[in-house]
């Protein structure tokens, strides 16, 4: 997986940034998903330990 | 309906008096931010995914509405309101670390009660602010590259390779925005919270949860 997108010239030169890869969306979406599920398992698992904390 | 400030919540009697949190004007920027936001993702991402419509007029606009909020808001933040409110001080880093702690089973202090915002807002509200100011730098630059009533085209200031920089920063920064909004609509949705989501519609919270949540000390109430 690249972290970029690039432009391919037709005549063999270097290839040119031209964007990020939109193949991560994906891993920013899951990135999240995996913090909101472990904050709420933490907050579920702390908040029985200790009840009178905030 | 009205909504009171109250100085001193221990004061007999105002226990049910309301504590003003956010004022008419920043609840509007919130939301008209959060309308710019969905509206710059709706129009970014599906197009990218195959979706296909006229997305590039609702994206700009929604830009320029964006950047004009967000200035707004940092012009407001710092001559208006109290700046320190955002930053991260060593009683918020001390608070990180007796939370860590409990969490991970040791004995540690109970965390004291914040000021206006929590160390984890304050991050948040840092990291947003990275993102965006990222967004906006860069959607201005790509401005110049679109014809719009206001101004003609001109695509050529930058080489190609700079524009590629510039469509990276961008688009990173949004996919970080996504990542972003996901949390924060996770936290505003979770049943702890309720009364901040219920102060950005309303702007207050009331006294009770003013002294539950928040030490005086570190975020007085004034009288209006």
């Amino acid at each position: 997986m690249e972290l970029f997108r690039y432009s391919r010239s037709l005549y063999g030169g270097d290839a040119n940034i031209i964007g990020a890869s939109w193949d991560l969306f994906g891993w920013f979406v899951a990135a999240a998903a995996v913090f909101i599920v472990a904050h709420a398992a933490l907050k579920f698992v702390t908040g029985k330990r200790h009840p009178e904390a905030h | 309906m009205a909504v009171t400030d109250v100085k001193n919540v221990d004061a007999p009697g105002r226990e049910t008096g309301r504590v003003v949190r956010h004022k008419l004007v920043d609840r509007l920027y919130h939301w008209i931010m959060a309308g710019s936001v969905f509206a710059l993702m709706g129009s970014a991402f599906p197009p990218i995914f195959g979706i296909k419509f006229e997305w590039l007029t609702i994206h700009w606009v929604a830009g320029v509405v964006l950047t004009v909020c967000v200035l707004i808001h940092i012009v407001r933040a710092v001559i208006f309101q109290d700046r320190m409110s955002m930053v991260i001080t060593p009683t918020d880093v001390k608070n990180g670390v007796r939370i860590v702690k409990r969490s991970l089973g040791k004995d540690a202090p109970a965390p004291v009660k914040p000021g206006k915002y929590n160390a984890l807002q304050k991050l948040y509200h840092l990291g947003v602010a990275f993102f965006i100011l990222s967004v906006i730098g860069t959607g201005i630059a790509m401005l110049s590259k679109i014809d719009t009533p206001f101004w003609k085209r001109n695509p050529y200031w930058l080489g190609d390779s700079d524009w590629g920089y510039i469509y990276a920063i961008h688009g990173f920064a949004a996919m970080f925005m996504v990542s972003m909004v996901m949390i924060h609509i996770y936290f505003a949705l979770r049943p702890d919270e309720w009364h901040l989501l219920r102060s950005m519609f309303r702007g207050w919270i009331s006294g009770k949860e003013y002294k539950a949540h928040h030490d005086p000390a570190r975020w007085p109430a004034e009288n209006k």
